[in-house]
């Protein structure tokens, strides 16, 4: 007994001697909702955990000549100015374990459908550094969502960042689950964040994926809307650390972030509330670099490994030219961008074609595909640039050339159609859409 | 802090000290407890601190300084878990210094010892800098080396007027939409402006791809807070093409936090400048995306919480800009031609910082995303698209006149289509009738494939003569081509060599 003893007592002094300045203690001077004042930690490091009163947990996230600034992220009770605030000694980090993939977790490795902890956690830095571009490597495996309108003309590589846009109930989220759910036997790792979204939203989310199959392979990383602001905010930076775990080793990751406007407003609502000053729309000026850093974890990596990101944004109105649409168009390697009047129209998935863009196009598609997309996209433009203009034109006196292509574009249109969870394969999309624009050699 | 010097020397002469081990490092005291010398853990000996930190967030620190004078942009860094973080000083209140952090600062706390670097922020200045690739910082990124140690400053450099040379012929680009509305001068300042996804970078690299390899002349890419991805595309693209070796990179790209993404611009235009000043050369400088240095000098001005303009843009915006545009010049020695891309936030054509740069050009390709939502590429909007060669003496009256018949044409096709929205297009005039559908031609035949968009459109690229486009658009004008089909002229060349997928099919 004495010997547990001891070596209890050895490995606390080891650990002390380990970490310097453990145990400082001062106190709480002002609380602002989830920002709090202390007083008296004069050797804390930046971005340090301490724990608050025993019951509550939090970072410094300034330190400033007389006083520091902690942001909440856990708060089981009530925080009282005077309250202990205790050093750790650690960095704030994400704990992950792997056995987490097919569960619903937070980023403290808290299963939360269980409400307990997985074992053998692992610290897992929030931010790491960006990506060497020497690193990387080209974009240019197909990566198959099975959907049509996507595989064909706006496709997306192994790698690539597409902006999901739309207005509430356009089915952006839907696109994103149909894609997890079209990796099935793909070896692929997908990552969803769900960033300030609903318990029941989660709930419903689970139980689809769930139906489906496809939790195997898939970890839910999910902030509730009544978590502390600054645990939403750090929730996608998790995500993809925890996606960039995985693409060092070799996987390919997808990670789908639902979504970045609800984070763009997180991050708002705390950039004000610690008195920085605000910019366009009361956004702080960084905005883009707290969405650009995120987005650009995502890549080809040189050693095979890859992170495809998702990122969702919902508009108003169908406007994407709003500022945080656009510094996210900015970032993305292209958008896919969802219409509300096709989506009541029943053209479902309710893609706007004409302002859906991939900047990678045909380089990641294979040679077939690519021709036959090309093809298919431009007869599909043009067609809906001549029903805007001609719709009130009358048929019959327009050049037989026209009327054709009128024709073959209604076609087209009702070929993009298709239900959710019922992917198509590459060669089923092929043939399709080759019935109606005849075979490219 | 003259005193700790005194004590120092009471130490030589034998004074009583006393040693305390800390758990910051080495502490030696005198008798009346007075601090004689002290070092930070791990640091043996070394360079003597100037201050200490006394304030820490995330994009800036507080350094309080011992006796030392320091100046705006002196490099400071302190050391923490065995690495060495860099700053930049920024403001100097009295023997407070506020300094921009070159990396993240998780860990720091106050009482760390702040040094300061022997020379600012330098970059190589030598013939080695051809076929590399730098950081912001002036680091190499790939695994070249670079054997010679000749730097200079990157903020050293300022061109009187005497200096500056308004020489130079025509450049053309072989992009018809470019070359007819805003046609580019060897030493001009070209904008390529655009919102969020309407293909600034394809047209950039398109530039470098017609000119730089057309002309062979040395050349000069930053990228500045722009996709990592197609940075390393470029690189690996003009490495493929053979073309590396008389082009020189820095990337600050958008991954890099603020203070990376503001100096890319100054170790780029240093580059530049070696190959103008030292060289005689004629250098082309591509940048993408002048607007994200501005961007980066916003959130470093908030974050030394100094009053903002509207859009929270720093005060000093237009000084800031005028720093980079004025040393971006010709001289009797060699010429600096560029081309810089202008992302326009919000589609907000009006934004200041859009309008702060635009001021300093010679010319401006505005790509409008009305027209790219119809898969009409290069998407310009022709109205806004304009150069200072727009004139009848430099270009010739043939040009300049189809010039202003084309824009004719395109405002009146503006009014027709909401006139044909309402009453159809049979209730045209004859004339309007023609102005309606070879105005339609025109634009049709304005989009060109290219060269480095073959992978996304599937046709290859064309470069196209400048006599071809001005015979093209006035066949077009005159009725000549009326009974050819609109889309036949989609993603053309020259109307007599059309062998596009169109017409292909």
């Amino acid at each position: 007994m004495s010997e547990f003893v001891e070596n209890l007592v050895n490995a606390k002094l080891r650990n002390m001697k380990a970490m310097r300045n453990i145990y400082e203690v001062g106190y709480v001077s002002k609380v602002q909702d989830y920002i709090i004042e202390v007083d008296g930690l004069e050797k804390v490091g930046f971005y340090e955990r301490v724990v608050i009163a025993n019951h509550s947990m939090g970072y410094i996230t300034a330190i400033e000549r007389n006083k520091v600034k902690v942001a909440l992220l856990q708060r089981a009770s009530e925080i009282y100015v005077g309250d202990e605030v205790v050093t750790t000694g650690f960095d704030f980090c994400a704990m992950y374990s792997r056995s987490e993939i097919g569960h619903v977790v937070d980023i403290f490795g808290e299963d939360r459908l269980l409400g307990e902890k997985f074992a053998e956690l692992h610290p897992c830095d929030i931010e790491t550094p960006p990506i060497p571009i020497m690193d990387r490597g080209i974009v240019k495996r197909p990566f198959y969502t099975g959907i049509a309108g996507i595989d064909l003309i706006y496709p997306i590589g192994y790698g690539q960042r597409q902006l999901i846009i739309g207005d509430k109930k356009t089915g952006k989220t839907q696109i994103a689950i149909d894609t997890i759910v079209n990796q099935k036997d793909r070896n692929v790792i997908c990552i969803y964040v769900a960033i300030n979204k609903t318990k029941k939203n989660i709930r419903e989310l689970y139980d689809s994926l769930m139906k489906k199959g496809a939790m195997e392979y898939t970890l839910i990383l999910a902030a509730f809307n009544d978590d502390e602001p600054p645990v939403s905010y750090f929730t996608p930076y998790a995500g993809l650390s925890i996606a960039e775990l995985y693409m060092k080793e070799g996987h390919d990751v997808l990670v789908v972030l639902d979504d970045l406007k609800s984070h763009a407003d997180i991050h708002r609502e705390i950039s004000l509330l610690a008195g920085k000053t605000p910019g366009r729309d009361a956004y702080p000026p960084d905005i883009f670099y707290t969405h650009s850093r995120m987005l650009e974890k995502g890549c080809q990596h040189a050693n095979g490994g890859s992170i495809t990101i998702l990122p969702i944004v919902e508009t108003k109105g169908g406007d994407i030219t709003d500022y945080i649409s656009t510094n996210i168009i900015s970032i993305t390697d292209g958008q896919l961008v969802l219409s509300r009047k096709n989506f009541e129209k029943g053209i479902k998935p309710a893609i706007d074609y004409g302002l859906s863009v991939s900047r990678l196009g045909g380089a990641v598609q294979d040679l077939h595909m690519k021709r036959l997309g090309a093809t298919v996209r431009r007869k599909f433009l043009s067609y809906l640039e001549m029903k805007e203009v001609y719709q009130l034109a009358n048929v019959d006196e327009m050049s037989l050339e026209m009327r054709e292509s009128l024709e073959e574009g209604e076609k087209l249109q009702e070929r993009f159609l298709q239900y959710k969870f019922s992917p198509r394969t590459p060669a089923e999309i092929q043939r399709d859409f080759e019935e109606v624009v005849g075979e490219v050699e | 802090m003259a005193e700790n010097t005194n004590n120092q020397e009471n130490a030589v002469e034998g004074k009583k000290t006393k040693t305390i081990y800390t758990d910051e490092g080495v502490v030696v005291v005198d008798e009346e407890g007075n601090v004689v010398s002290e070092e930070g853990s791990g640091i043996e000996s070394g360079p003597k601190p100037v201050g200490k930190i006394i304030t820490v967030s995330e994009l800036t620190i507080s350094v309080l300084l011992s006796d030392v004078k320091v100046k705006y942009h002196d490099l400071l860094y302190t050391q923490h878990k065995g690495r060495e973080i860099y700053f930049e000083v920024a403001e100097i209140e009295g023997n407070v210094v506020r300094a921009i952090p070159f990396q993240n600062v998780v860990g720091l706390k106050k009482g760390l010892d702040v040094f300061r670097a022997n020379k600012g922020l330098e970059i190589q200045y030598n013939d080695e800098i051809l076929g590399k690739v730098f950081n912001s910082y002036g680091q190499l990124l790939d695994e070249n080396t670079i054997e010679k140690d000749e730097t200079r400053d990157v903020y050293d450099r300022h061109l009187s007027l005497e200096e500056i040379s308004l020489n130079g012929g025509i450049l053309w680009t072989g992009i018809k939409v470019l070359d007819f509305f805003a046609p580019m001068q060897k030493g001009f300042k070209m904008g390529l402006l655009g919102g969020a996804g309407v293909g600034k970078t394809v047209l950039i690299k398109e530039l470098i791809h017609n000119v730089y390899a057309g002309l062979k002349s040395n050349s000069v890419f930053v990228g500045i807070g722009e996709r990592s991805r197609e940075g390393k595309e470029l690189y690996e693209e003009m490495k493929e093409a053979d073309l590396l070796d008389k082009m020189s990179i820095v990337f600050g790209q958008m991954g890099e936090n603020s203070t990376a993404r503001s100096k890319a611009i100054f170790s780029g235009l240093t580059l530049a400048e070696y190959l103008r000043d030292e060289k005689s050369q004629d250098v082309l400088l591509f940048i993408d995306n002048i607007y994200r240095y501005v961007q980066a000098m916003s959130e470093i001005n908030s974050e030394l919480a100094r009053i903002p303009i509207e859009n929270g843009y720093p005060a000093n915006i237009a000084s800031a800009v005028s720093d980079v545009e004025e040393r971006i010049n010709s001289t009797e020695k060699g010429s600096i031609t560029s081309f810089q891309a202008i992302y326009i936030p919000a589609d907000d054509m009006t934004d200041q910082a859009v309008q702060t740069v635009t001021t300093h050009l010679d010319g401006q390709i505005v790509l409008d995303r009305k027209v790219a939502e119809k898969g009409l590429y290069p998407a310009v909007d022709v109205f806004n698209t304009t150069s200072k060669l727009i004139d009848i003496e430099k270009i010739g009256e043939r040009h300049y006149t189809l010039v202003e018949e084309t824009l004719k044409y395109y405002s009146r096709y503006q009014e027709l289509e909401e006139i044909i929205a309402v009453l159809g297009i049979e209730e045209l005039s004859i004339q309007d009738t023609n102005i309606f559908y070879r105005t339609r031609k025109l634009r049709n035949y304005f989009t060109q494939p290219m060269f480095v968009a073959e992978n996304y459109t599937g046709i290859p690229g064309e470069f196209v003569d400048i006599d071809d486009i001005l015979d093209d658009v006035e066949g077009i004008l005159t009725g000549k081509y009326d009974e050819v089909d609109e889309g036949q002229f989609l993603f053309i060349g020259t109307i007599n060599g059309r062998k596009s997928k169109v017409s292909a099919e």
